[in-house]
């Protein structure tokens, strides 16, 4: 079994074009019929989309542009978030394109393979337990952009939020909104030290680097410091 | 038994243990290696480079894995380097290898953008009307134009495509050229070196719509105007590799390890070898640690400084003679031995103009440019004589433009005099200024007398109008300026160091606080080493010295030392200025390009700063008068009292260009021409002359004369290098500034008089800015289009240096990613789209070209002797003469786009040169044709050489360029061989059969062809050192005499006493008055000089938005104080602080730290407004850059033109603009307000 649902996800989450707005309606009776997501989040999502249908396209996108092409906080390329400026995104980003080679599907589009709709995409085409267990790795930028989102008092808030549920794990919700409500003190010396300390290397048995088997190496999900995002 | 069959004869055994048991053999899994392995695995490697804003120009591998860059690594394969002179690599810096990012950052810029506001007035407007239409009637409309302009710089773009955004653009374009002329759309574009492929797009469809390319390199005020005053020459230096061959080295300014990382080996090295280093800067700098004597003058003094190191050389090494290699290259290199006529003045003389040969009877034998040419005493025939060589040689006749030591009458050798001091008729007060005395108050005033008079030996000359005149040598003038007793008597001359007279060491101790006897040191080493060597002492000079309003004399005021001391085209010695130009190598091939000389000449170009200190309207606040700035021997009341007014006379004698040209449109004017069947020209003249027709810059606040659309490419103009930052906001843009001080008109000050005054002052000139960048720069956010380009690994293009003698491309590592293109996809698409927005409205046109007196035409040679203006009926009006040139160029609109794509006929009509030369280029043409495949039909564009992508638009650079193409070299030698009567292909020939290609370059970087664009040489013998086939070849410098100037003797440059170097004091630019304590915070404010050097943190001292660089640093605006200043200001590191004057305001944290010395700040140029700046206190907006608390202010001797060396040329002669004279308040901020609708935090 599919989720459609993250199609509909992932199209919400692209810039908004006239011919999304003349499918939002079938997209919210898709959702029910799918019902994946708690009724609730179905609810505020479709008042949302009922929202956009009727308002001023321009002053839409407009918003769109001030929040995803603007900026590092709301990137919606997961690896910003993960590996930021650092060299480690090459590969990640090789290593997300493979994944999606080995399962039948080219890149078309002129993007890059962490973009968060592109890879919702490709989710809504794989089984649904696969599906859940991706999201689960990149929940934590979700939860992340969720947070970011809320108190921009943005509505795509809830796209994040309703990946979040899908995910078969979700960050620790709590730890996240702290260190987001901390967030504007992060310009200090001693925050970006933190966030930019090289992780020492270290080869040798025992190396954590180790790949296993086949030449792919497996997608790194998370920064080299567990839950540091930065 | 014998072990002979246990022994192994093809194996060891594994032992446990090895190496005495230090080393041990071990089993276990090898796997965890692979990660390692993976680490470095790529697809393929691509070569390319960073490409606008770095002279670093170093070739990189970018490793690509499925079609991803990975990472980059500097590549390692230049060519060899002779025996003993150490290879180039590794070129590249931590800086250049944190670039990769850019390309997947979110700061990227990924779609055509354009502001919500304009593109809903467009379509609202496009329903019903054709494009052209549509644009007018939102520009026409005064609502809908405040609509849009008023929101610039404040966020509401969406993404649109790209043919939306070209039709926007193509039309705007098509509107402005019909209305009100295409001279009202300009482009600016840097440093064209480096991606000259992406540059050439921008400038050849501007070009071929008649708009302006815009300059540069005297905007930014890299551009020294000591060099073509002294040499004609742009600015030509050594390569760093040559700083291997120097043995003294004298860095000035200069900060080799952090602005020139990848040529600082050759530093490092040459200290191994035992090359003695001197290093002057007022702060503690990166570089200073190099010293084996570090000097720290005060800021903006450094003139005092050369002119007393000046004093001891010429004292010790000419005058006690204590150097005969010195006197040589003095008497047959520079002007020094030349003669200058005085003047009365009161009861002495002052020194005027170079004696010519017209003063003489019958012309002293010249019939042809009599009045250009110049004279000397020659000591074996005793006799007055022309030598050959100097610019009336140059034009006119050929074959005695050459500075052999002969007399050009009749070939006979002579030995020209540096003295008349054995041979003079008598001795003459002469009065020199002095201005030592004035300036900014917060640098110290000596209190010697504004005119010091000074003995000098001279001759007595019959002139032919029967009277009698005094002559002197430029090297006695020399001697009595720099104060130096020769038993002459007379007052202000020492016969000791240590006398307080201007210019001993004694003298400068007070004004900049060097030591005197480290002065005498530093100058005697360093002429005792050129002495032996025979010129190898080197001065690295930065833009620290070059960036003041009086640059002219720190520069002038070194180059004087390396002239004294013979080291100027001498390997391993010489005048080394890196800084900004970087060296457009196959110059001559890329202008036809760029400039669209294949279909149209000439071209429009326009110097910057006069630019913007008109069109931002920076000249209605100037308070810089000239008075303070005339020579004390200048009658005052026959020059204007105001800036402007210079440079609109300097605009109306055809010495400088002029953007927009006319006060209407100059298609407009041909039509009325032919209407009163007239010739274009004679009438555009006689309207000139009767004021019925008048040029815009009389009037640039007229809506006629705004230039109305600007392209900017390759370039942050708003976030970096706009000087008077705020101006721009209010004046160009229409939008939200932060200007604190009052205009002349609310002032009641003096206003101009060539200017017509318009009271409210227009705002918001610009009805379109277009910005092509790969990331959202401070420009692109105050632009109505933002169009995303290629970033350097995703584009095909051409790089080069001066710091090395290499060609190297930046190639296509991966496709521009997301929907960005290359810049010469970008404007061929807007090519097109303007084509078809054409029709209807813009057919084949006739266009009335302005052309200033150029550098390097016969035009040079403009008013000799007096400065003219027809305007006030002082001389009639002579297009190329006396005003500027006129030229009609035909320009057939729709069809833009085909010329845009093909090599049009011109290069085979006319031929192609440079640099005054010119040669035929048929071959080049044919095979161009051959390689590029020719446009297919039939027509006038059928069998042209196609230039359809970016690689067909490089070959045509390296076909045409004798740099690249030996053939073409050996034929731009024989060129000059007929004008100087001197054989010099032999500098090319054994490169002849060279052809470089592209894909060569993409192989491996190529060393260039010598060409006579350049004045040194490529050659496997010795490092490329400027000014070297002068020395070596006899080839004249571009100047008035054919040598090297010391002395200046233009009508102007005598105005403001800049006929020899001395010391001018950094000029009062009045900004801090009216604030001081007038918007109190509770803050204690102290007043600083305000240093703008290089980024440190920034890549390509550009790009400071990079999160590698920002973490480095302090993750946003930073600017540098003292220890003590910041003890007065009660502040502490890191404490937040605004910096502001009346120009605007700076937000910025404090570095306190023992580097800085006492009474000055520095803040690192190019740290945005797009990163971690709160509001500032004073404005309420948000703070500024560091361009925010700056105003340009433009020379006047940077204005003179047709004048030999003298003369306009883009980027190379013309105002600039300096802004270290400026001073701010700092003080200590009280709240933090991030203006994103949070509360204000107390900054405690």
């Amino acid at each position: 079994m599919i989720m459609q649902t993250l199609k509909i996800l992932s199209e919400l989450l692209c810039y908004p074009e006239p011919d999304l707005i003349e499918h939002l309606p079938e997209l919210g009776d898709v959702l029910d019929a799918e019902g994946v997501l708690a009724d609730s989040d179905r609810a505020r999502l479709k008042a949302w989309m009922l929202e956009l249908g009727g308002g001023d396209l321009m002053a839409l996108q407009a918003e769109y542009v001030a929040l995803f092409d603007r900026g590092r906080a709301l990137s919606l390329h997961l690896f910003e978030h993960v590996h930021g400026e650092s060299r480690g995104r090459g590969q990640a980003m090789v290593d997300l394109m493979n994944l999606y080679q080995a399962h039948g599907f080219k890149m078309s589009a002129r993007e890059l393979p962490d973009f968060i709709p592109l890879f919702l995409e490709y989710l809504s085409r794989r089984p649904a337990d696969e599906a859940r267990e991706l999201l689960g790795e990149a929940a934590h930028v979700f939860s992340l952009l969720k947070a970011r989102l809320e108190k921009r008092c943005s509505a795509y808030s809830m796209v994040f939020a309703s990946l979040e549920s899908l995910a078969s794990q979700v960050g620790d919700d709590q730890e996240i909104r702290a260190r987001v409500a901390a967030e504007p003190v992060d310009d200090t010396f001693e925050a970006l030290d933190r966030a930019w300390a090289e992780e020492p290397v270290s080869f040798g048995p025992g190396a954590s680097c180790v790949p296993t088997g086949g030449n792919t190496q497996t997608v790194q999900w998370v920064p080299r410091e567990k839950g540091q995002v930065s | 038994m014998s072990h002979f069959l246990d022994r192994l004869k093809f194996f060891d055994k594994v032992q446990s243990t090895f190496a005495d048991g230090h080393g041990a053999v071990t089993n276990e899994d090898r796997a965890w290696e692979d990660a390692y392995r993976l680490r470095w695995q790529h697809d393929k490697i691509v070569r390319s480079t960073h490409g606008t804003n770095c002279t670093g120009s170093c070739s990189w591998k970018i490793y690509v894995k499925n079609g991803l860059v990975t990472w980059e690594t500097q590549q390692t394969d230049y060519p060899r380097t002779r025996p003993d002179l150490p290879n180039h690599e590794p070129r590249g810096c931590q800086r250049g290898a944190s670039y990769s990012w850019y390309l997947y950052s979110a700061n990227r810029l990924k779609y055509p953008m354009v502001r919500g506001r304009l593109l809903q007035l467009w379509r609202d407007a496009r329903c019903d009307q054709d494009p052209v239409a549509a644009w007018a009637s939102i520009v026409e409309d005064k609502e809908k134009a405040r609509d849009y302009k008023s929101k610039r710089g404040m966020g509401g773009f969406v993404r649109t495509t790209w043919a939306e955004a070209n039709e926007i653009i193509g039309a705007a374009n098509v509107y402005t050229v019909k209305q009100y002329g295409p001279d009202r759309v300009a482009g600016f574009s840097p440093i064209p070196a480096m991606s000259m492929v992406s540059y050439a797009a921008g400038s050849r469809y501007l070009s071929l719509i008649g708009g302006v390319c815009m300059s540069f390199y005297d905007w930014y005020c890299d551009l020294p105007p000591s060099s073509p005053q002294t040499w004609g020459e742009q600015t030509d230096v050594p390569e760093s590799a040559d700083w291997y061959n120097s043995t003294f080295l004298l860095l000035w300014g200069s900060n080799v390890p952090q602005t020139r990382t990848p040529d600082a080996h050759f530093y490092t090295e040459v200290r191994y070898k035992g090359a003695k280093s001197v290093v002057i800067t007022p702060d503690y700098s990166e570089a200073a640690k190099f010293a084996d004597i570090w000097l720290n003058p005060k800021q903006g003094t450094d003139a005092a400084l050369a002119m007393a190191m000046g004093h001891v050389i010429l004292k010790e090494f000419h005058v006690q003679g204590k150097s005969d290699y010195f006197s040589r290259y003095m008497r047959e290199t520079t002007d020094m031995p030349f003669l200058v006529l005085l003047e009365p003045h009161g009861k002495a003389y002052r020194a005027g103009r170079f004696l010519r040969a017209s003063d003489l009877a019958s012309n002293a034998g010249q019939q042809n440019n009599a009045e250009w040419k110049t004279l000397a005493y020659d000591e074996l025939s005793g006799k007055v004589v022309v030598p050959s060589g100097s610019i009336g040689f140059r034009w006119g006749e050929q074959g005695k433009w050459n500075i052999e030591p002969r007399n050009a009458a009749t070939g006979v050798e002579v030995q020209l005099a540096l003295s008349l001091i054995e041979q003079r008729d008598e001795v003459v007060s002469v009065a020199f200024p002095y201005f030592g005395a004035g300036g900014s108050e917060h640098f110290t005033r000596t209190d010697h007398p504004t005119v010091l008079e000074r003995n000098v030996p001279v001759r007595k000359l019959k002139l032919a109008d029967g009277s009698s005149a005094r002559v002197a040598t430029v090297f006695d003038l020399s001697v009595a300026n720099y104060g130096i007793d020769r038993g002459l008597g007379g007052g202000n001359s020492a016969s000791s160091y240590d006398e307080d007279v201007p210019y001993t060491p004694a003298w400068q101790e007070r004004i900049t606080g060097v030591k005197r006897q480290d002065v005498i040191t530093v100058a005697r080493q360093f002429a005792e080493n050129a002495d032996k060597t025979h010129g190898k002492s080197m001065v690295i000079i930065g833009a620290a010295m070059n960036h003041w309003y009086h640059m002219d004399m720190n520069y002038r005021g070194a180059i004087n030392m390396l002239m004294m001391c013979g080291c100027v085209g001498q390997s391993g010695g010489g005048w080394s200025h890196y800084v900004g130009q970087e060296k457009l190598r196959p110059q001559t091939g890329w202008q036809p390009l760029a400039f669209a000389l294949d279909w149209h000449r000439p071209p429009r170009q326009m110097n910057s700063t006069s630019f913007f200190y008109a069109h931002s309207s920076q000249w209605r606040y100037e308070k810089l008068s000239p008075a303070e700035i005339l020579s004390p021997l200048a009658d005052a009341s026959q020059y204007p009292q105001t800036l402007i007014d210079f440079n609109v006379r300097a605009e109306r004698m055809g010495w400088l260009p002029s953007a927009p040209q006319l006060g209407v449109n100059p298609l407009a004017v041909v039509k009325a021409a032919e209407q009163a069947n007239q010739e274009p020209v004679p009438y555009t003249v006689a309207q000139l002359n009767s004021g019925d027709l008048t040029l815009a810059c009389e009037d640039p606040d007229n809506p006629a004369n705004f230039p109305r659309n600007l392209f900017v490419w390759r370039s942050n103009l708003l976030g970096s290098s706009g000087k008077g930052h705020e101006y721009f906001m209010k004046y160009l843009l229409g939008t939200q500034h932060g200007i604190q001080g009052k205009d002349l008109g609310t002032m009641n000050g003096t206003k101009p008089q060539e200017v017509v005054w318009r009271d409210p002052a227009p705002e918001g000139k610009l009805d379109l800015l277009v910005t092509l960048d790969f990331r959202m720069s401070t420009t692109a956010l105050y632009s109505d289009i933002a169009l995303p380009t290629a970033t350097w690994y995703e584009k095909n293009d051409l790089n080069t240096s001066d710091m090395h003698p290499f060609i190297h491309p930046l190639s296509k590592a991966v496709d521009p990613a997301w929907e960005s293109r290359s810049d010469w996809e970008i404007y061929k698409g807007i090519a097109k789209s303007f084509s078809e927005c054409a029709a209807g409205h813009l057919g084949v046109e006739k266009d009335l070209v302005l052309v200033p007196t150029l550098h390097d035409t016969p035009s040079e040679l403009g008013q000799a002797i007096e400065v003219k203006d027809w305007r006030k009926g002082e001389i009639e009006p002579r297009p190329g003469k006396t005003m500027p040139n006129m030229v009609v160029v035909e320009r057939d609109y729709p069809n833009t786009y085909n010329k845009f794509t093909s090599l049009g006929p011109l290069m085979t009509q006319i031929g192609n040169g440079g640099k005054g030369i010119g040669w035929n280029t048929e071959r080049e043409v044919e095979n161009l044709r051959q390689l590029n495949r020719p446009v297919t039909g039939n027509g006038q564009f059928g069998g042209l050489p196609r230039i359809e992508t970016d690689i067909d638009a490089a070959e045509v650079i390296l076909m045409l360029a004798p740099e690249t193409n030996g053939e073409v070299a050996v034929k731009a030698w024989e060129a000059l061989s007929k004008i100087t009567g001197r054989e010099h292909s032999h500098l090319a020939v054994h490169r002849e059969d060279e052809k470089v290609r592209f894909r060569d370059l993409v192989a491996q970087p190529r060393k260039i062809i010598s060409s006579p664009t350049w004045s040194g040489l490529e050659s496997e013998n010795v490092s490329y050192n400027a000014c070297y086939t002068n020395v070596h070849e006899l080839i004249p410098w571009r100047t008035l005499t054919g040598r090297q100037q010391f002395y200046q003797d233009h009508p102007w440059m005598r105005a403001f006493g800049e006929q020899l170097c001395l010391y001018k004091p950094p000029v009062d630019t009045k900004t801090i008055a009216p604030l001081l304590g007038k918007k109190p915070n509770g803050s204690k404010e102290i007043v600083l000089n305000f240093i703008t050097p290089h980024q440190k943190w920034g890549i390509h001292s550009t790009y400071s938005d990079n999160l590698l660089m920002q973490t480095l640093s302090r993750g946003g605006p930073i600017v540098w104080i003292s220890e003590v200043d910041a003890q007065k200001a009660d502040l502490k590191d890191n404490d937040w602080i605004e910096v502001f004057n009346v120009n605007g305001a700076i937000v910025a944290r404090a570095v306190v730290s023992q580097r800085v010395p006492e009474g000055m700040s520095m803040m690192y140029h190019a740290q945005e407004k797009l990163l971690n700046i709160p509001g500032s206190e004073v404005t309420g907006l948000r703070g500024g850059i560091h361009n925010s608390v700056t105003r340009t202010c433009p020379k006047p001797t940077h204005m003179i033109g047709g004048y030999a060396q003298q003369s306009y040329g883009f980027n190379y002669y013309g105002t600039v603009g300096s802004n270290r004279d400026e001073f701010v308040i700092v003080r200590k901020m009280k709240t933090i307000d991030w203006l994103d609708g949070t509360p204000a935090q107390s900054a405690s």
